[in-house]
C-alpha cells in the first residue's frame, strides 16, 4: 500500500518505481552532452591522456626508473623523443608512465572523497546534531589553503602518493558534503519526499530513492572539477617535492625536473605540461559541458 | 696643384683631429661612467656596494657553530674572527687576533700573543679572557660544536696577561691549530643573545645587523676594524632554499653570490660571460654514503663491502658533479697527510663483485636512503646510488628529508638506515676528522659504530704533538684500513667548494673553514 502511494507520490523520472534505475529521464542529456561539442572534445582529451598511461608498457621504449648508460642529459632525438634526465633516463616513457601516477590519483582519490563526503553530507543534511559537526568541521578544513594542508599534512605523514592522497581526499570531502547538503536541502522539501515521508517512509529509504538520485547531476559536474583540481594538487605537490617519492614519476614531478634544467634543455617539460594542460582540460570541458546539459 | 693639395691636406688633419677628439671624448666618457659604477675592475678595487649573497639553509642560533648552514657560516666567517688562520693550500697556522705563539716542548701548553689593537663591535677590547670564554663555550655539549672534545681538552687558562694567553692540554694535542683556525671568538657579554638570534658580536669586518629569520641577514662594514678596511658597505645573506631559486635569482640579478646551485647550474653558468664560477681548492667536501649500524640489516659487513663495490663513483663525478671532483673510498683530498691513493682504490667500482657478496648473504630487506630534500645533486646522487643498488640486488627506499631535520638526525644519530650527504673537516688534521666529526667522530658517530682499535687509531693520532710527521702518517695507514674495514661511511667523492658569481663581483675568497672570505671582496662592472 505505502509502496504505491509512494509511487503515485513522487514524480515521473524523479521517484523511479522501486526495480527501475533512477532519473531514466535525464541520463541521456548528460550523455548527449558528452558526445558533442565542449564534451566531446573533453572525452577525447582525457580519452588520449588515459590511453596513453593505459599503453604505457607497450608505447615506452624504456622503463620508467631505467638509467640507460651514456646517455646523460640527451636533447630530443629518434632514440630519445624527449631527451633524457640529469640521471639517464629516458623523459618520455617516464612521461607515459608519470600519467597512471596522476590517473590513479584523478580517479581513485577524488572518488573516494567525493563518496564520503556524499555521505557525511547526506547525514548532516538529515539531523541537525550532526549537520553542525559537519560543517564546522568542513569549516576548519576549508579554512586552509590547499597547499598549507598538503605542507600540514606532509610534515605528519612525509611525503609521497599517500599524502597526495590524504590531501586530495581532505579537500575534497568538504566540497562534495556541502554540495550533497546543499541539494539534499532542495530535494527535501520537495512534495514527493514530502509525500513519502507523510506515508512513513523511513530516512535511509528516502535519501536512497528519492534524495540522492534528484541530487546527482550537480555531483557528477563537480566530480569533473574536483578531478581536474587534482591533477593540479598532485602537480604542486610533486613539483614542491611533498608529493610522488623520485624515482617514481608523474606529471608534477616530471615538471619539477623539467623546470630544473629549463635553461639548458627546455623540452624536458614540454611532455608533462602538454598532458597536465590536456587532462585538466579534458575534465574542465567535461564539467562545463555536464553543467551547460543540466541547466538546460 | 698646391691650391688643389692644399684642402685635401687640410681636410684630412681635420678628419684626424676630429677623429682624436672623438675617441678621447668617448674614453671620458667611459671612464667617467665606469667611476659612476664605483669604477672597473681595470681601474683597481673600489669601495661600495652591498653584496647579495645567497644561502641554501637558514641559521639555527643553537647551531651556529656546527658548520652545517650557508648562512651560519657566512655569518660566522665575516662577523667574527679566529686566532690563527690557515691558508687553503697548507696546515701552517698564519697570524690572525693572535700575533705569535709558543709550543712548550712536551706539547702540553701553548701560549699565544694577542693583538693589542682589536676591539669587540660592542667597542669593548678583546683580551685573553675572551678568548678562554670562547674556548670554554666550545667545549660546553649543550652546543653540539663538532671540536667539542678538543676544546674540552684543554683544561687550563692562564689570562693573567690581557694581551697573552696561555692553554694547558690533557694530552698533546696534534690539531690544537685546527681548533684555533675554526674557534670564531665572541663576545662573553652577548651570548645570550647570540642563544637568541638577535646579536653577533665578533671582532670581524662587518657587524652583524639583523637576522630574520628564513628571509635573511644583513650585515654592515665594521668602521673601526682592526685590520684593513673591507670595501663592501655591507652584505646581505639571503635565505634561498631551492637551488633552482637561487639559479633564477643570480640570472635576474637579486642575488651577486650563490652558494647553494647544483653542479648543473654551474656548469651552465660557467659557460656564460655574465657570470664567474670559482673553484677553491683546499676546503674540499666529500660526499659519502652513511650507514646506521643500529639497523641490523646493515651489521653484516659483507653487505656494506657490496654496497662500496657496487657504487659507480666515477658517474657519479661526472655526470652529477659535471666532472668537478675525484671518486673516493677515504674521505681525504690529495693535499692531506692521510691520503693514500692505493688505499683509494680498495673498493674501486665492480658490480660483479657486489653481486657475488649479495649471493652470499642471501635476500636483502629494502633499506631506507634518506638524503637531503630539494637539493638536485643530493637528489641525483641517491637515485644512481639506488639504481647502482638495485642493480646487484640491494633494494632501497628513498627518502628525502628537510635538512635541517636531516642534520638533526645527523647529530643525534637517528637515521635508521643509509644516507647520503657531505662532509667537511678532511682538509685538516686528519685526527679533527676522526675525533670531532659527527659521521666519523670515533666516541659517537651518526652510524652508531664503536671499535676498540678505531678509537685506539683516533685517539693516537689526536693525542700527540705533531699532526704531520711521520708517526702521524703511520697511525692515518691505520685508520685508513678501519675505515675500508668497517665501512660505516661508504666514500664516494671529494669535491672541491664551487661558488657562482655575477661578472661584476671580484676578489671573494674561501677560507679553509669553507667560509666566505669577503675581507677584499668589491663590486665593480
Amino acid at each position: 500500500m505505502s509502496e504505491s502511494l509512494i509511487d503515485v507520490a513522487a514524480p515521473e523520472g524523479a521517484a523511479p518505481r522501486p526495480d527501475d534505475e533512477p532519473d531514466q529521464r535525464r541520463r541521456p542529456g548528460a550523455r548527449s552532452a558528452l558526445r558533442r561539442g565542449k564534451g566531446l572534445a573533453g572525452v577525447l582529451l582525457i580519452g588520449v591522456v588515459v590511453a596513453l598511461g593505459l599503453l604505457a608498457p607497450l608505447l615506452a621504449p624504456y622503463g620508467p626508473t631505467e638509467q640507460i648508460p651514456g646517455a646523460n642529459l640527451v636533447g630530443p632525438s629518434g632514440a630519445h623523443w624527449l631527451g633524457t634526465d640529469e640521471v639517464n633516463r629516458d623523459v618520455y616513457s617516464r612521461t607515459l608512465y608519470g600519467i597512471r601516477t596522476d590517473l590513479v590519483v584523478v580517479f581513485l582519490a577524488v572518488p573516494i572523497g567525493a563518496v564520503i563526503g556524499i555521505l557525511v553530507g547526506l547525514v548532516s543534511s538529515w539531523w541537525t546534531f550532526t549537520d553542525v559537526i559537519a560543517q564546522r568541521v568542513f569549516d576548519l578544513v576549508l579554512a586552509f589553503p590547499t597547499l598549507i594542508l598538503a605542507i600540514a599534512l606532509t610534515a605528519f605523514v612525509g611525503p609521497g602518493l599517500r599524502t597526495v592522497f590524504f590531501v586530495i581526499i581532505a579537500v575534497e570531502l568538504p566540497v562534495f558534503g556541502r554540495l550533497t547538503r546543499t541539494s539534499v536541502r532542495t530535494v527535501r522539501e520537495m512534495p514527493y519526499v514530502e509525500a513519502a515521508h507523510v506515508v512513513g517512509a523511513g530516512s535511509w529509504w528516502q535519501l536512497r530513492r528519492h534524495v540522492l538520485p534528484n541530487s546527482w547531476e550537480p555531483l557528477l559536474v563537480q566530480l569533473a572539477v574536483s578531478m581536474s583540481v587534482a591533477v593540479f594538487i598532485e602537480g604542486a605537490m610533486s613539483f614542491l617535492g611533498l608529493g610522488v617519492r623520485p624515482p617514481h614519476p608523474s606529471l608534477g614531478s616530471l615538471i619539477r625536473d623539467g623546470v630544473r634544467n629549463m635553461y639548458d634543455a627546455p623540452f624536458f617539460a614540454v611532455g608533462p605540461l602538454a598532458l597536465v594542460v590536456a587532462l585538466v582540460l579534458g575534465l574542465l570541458l567535461v564539467s562545463q559541458a555536464l553543467a551547460e546539459a543540466r541547466r538546460s | 696643384m698646391r691650391r688643389e693639395r692644399r684642402p685635401h691636406l687640410l681636410r684630412g688633419l681635420a678628419l684626424t683631429l676630429a677623429g682624436l677628439l672623438v675617441v678621447a671624448v668617448v674614453s671620458a666618457c667611459s671612464s667617467a661612467v665606469g667611476e659612476a659604477n664605483g669604477g672597473g675592475s681595470a681601474s683597481g678595487p673600489s669601495e661600495g656596494g652591498v653584496l647579495r649573497v645567497g644561502a641554501g639553509s637558514d641559521l639555527i642560533p643553537a647551531s651556529v657553530f656546527t658548520n652545517s648552514s650557508d648562512v651560519a657560516n657566512t655569518l660566522v666567517g665575516t662577523v667574527y674572527e679566529s686566532l690563527v688562520d690557515y691558508p687553503t693550500d697548507s696546515l701552517e697556522p698564519q697570524p690572525r687576533l693572535a700575533t705569535s705563539w709558543q709550543q712548550s716542548d712536551d706539547g702540553l701548553s701553548l701560549t699565544l700573543q694577542l693583538r693589542d689593537d682589536v676591539t669587540f663591535h660592542s667597542g669593548r677590547d678583546l683580551t685573553s679572557e675572551d678568548v678562554e670564554f670562547s674556548i670554554r663555550t666550545w667545549a660546553d655539549p649543550a652546543w653540539t660544536v663538532q671540536l667539542q672534545r678538543t676544546a674540552a681538552a684543554i683544561t687550563g687558562f692562564d689570562t693573567s696577561d690581557p694581551h697573552a694567553i696561555t692553554l694547558t692540554f690533557a694530552h698533546p694535542l696534534s690539531n690544537v691549530f685546527d681548533l684555533l683556525d675554526m674557534l670564531p671568538i665572541i663576545d662573553s657579554e652577548s651570548i645570550d643573545q647570540l642563544r637568541e638570534g638577535t646579536a653577533y658580536v665578533g671582532t670581524g669586518p662587518f657587524v652583524f645587523e639583523s637576522w630574520t629569520p628564513s628571509s635573511k641577514v644583513v650585515l654592515t662594514r665594521n668602521e673601526d676594524y682592526w685590520g684593513e678596511q673591507p670595501l663592501l658597505d655591507g652584505v646581505e645573506i639571503d635565505v634561498v632554499t631551492d637551488p633552482q631559486a637561487q639559479a633564477s635569482q643570480l640570472r635576474s640579478g637579486q642575488l651577486d653570490v650563490a652558494l647553494g646551485l647544483t653542479d648543473r647550474d654551474r656548469e651552465s653558468f660557467e659557460k656564460d660571460d655574465a657570470y664567474s664560477v670559482t673553484e677553491f681548492k683546499g676546503a674540499e667536501n666529500a660526499i659519502y654514503l652513511g650507514a646506521d649500524l643500529a639497523n641490523p640489516d646493515l651489521r653484516e659487513v659483507k653487505l656494506r663491502q657490496a654496497i662500496a663495490y657496487a657504487l659507480d663513483r666515477q658517474r657519479i663525478v661526472d655526470e652529477v658533479f659535471r666532472g668537478a671532483g675525484t671518486p673516493a673510498n677515504l674521505p681525504w683530498p690529495e693535499s692531506s697527510p692521510a691520503y693514500d691513493a692505493r688505499a683509494n682504490q680498495t673498493y674501486a667500482y665492480d658490480a660483479a663483485k657486489a653481486e657475488e657478496l649479495v649471493s652470499q648473504l642471501g635476500d636483502q630487506p629494502t633499506l631506507p636512503l634518506a638524503y637531503p630534500a630539494g637539493n638536485g645533486n643530493f637528489e641525483a646522487v641517491a637515485q644512481v646510488v639506488q639504481a647502482n643498488l638495485e642493480a646487484v640486488g640491494i633494494e632501497t627506499k628513498l627518502e628525502p628529508q628537510e635538512y635541517s631535520q636531516f642534520i638533526k638526525q645527523l647529530i643525534g644519530g637517528t637515521f635508521g638506515g643509509l644516507w647520503i650527504l657531505e662532509h667537511s673537516y678532511a682538509q685538516y688534521t686528519p685526527s679533527t676528522l676522526t675525533v670531532s666529526a659527527y659521521p666519523f667522530n670515533a666516541d659517537k658517530n651518526a652510524s652508531h659504530f664503536s671499535s676498540p682499535a678505531y678509537q685506539k687509531h683516533a685517539d693516537g693520532a689526536w693525542q700527540r704533538d705533531s699532526g704531520t710527521d711521520r708517526g702521524a702518517v703511520r697511525i692515518y695507514r691505520q685508520l685508513n684500513q678501519d675505515l675500508l674495514d668497517n665501512l660505516f661511511l661508504i666514500e664516494i667523492a671529494v669535491t672541491p667548494p664551487r661558488v657562482a658569481t655575477t661578472a661584476k663581483v671580484h676578489d671573494i675568497g674561501l677560507s679553509k673553514r669553507n667560509e666566505l672570505d669577503l675581507g677584499r671582496a668589491y663590486l665593480a662592472d
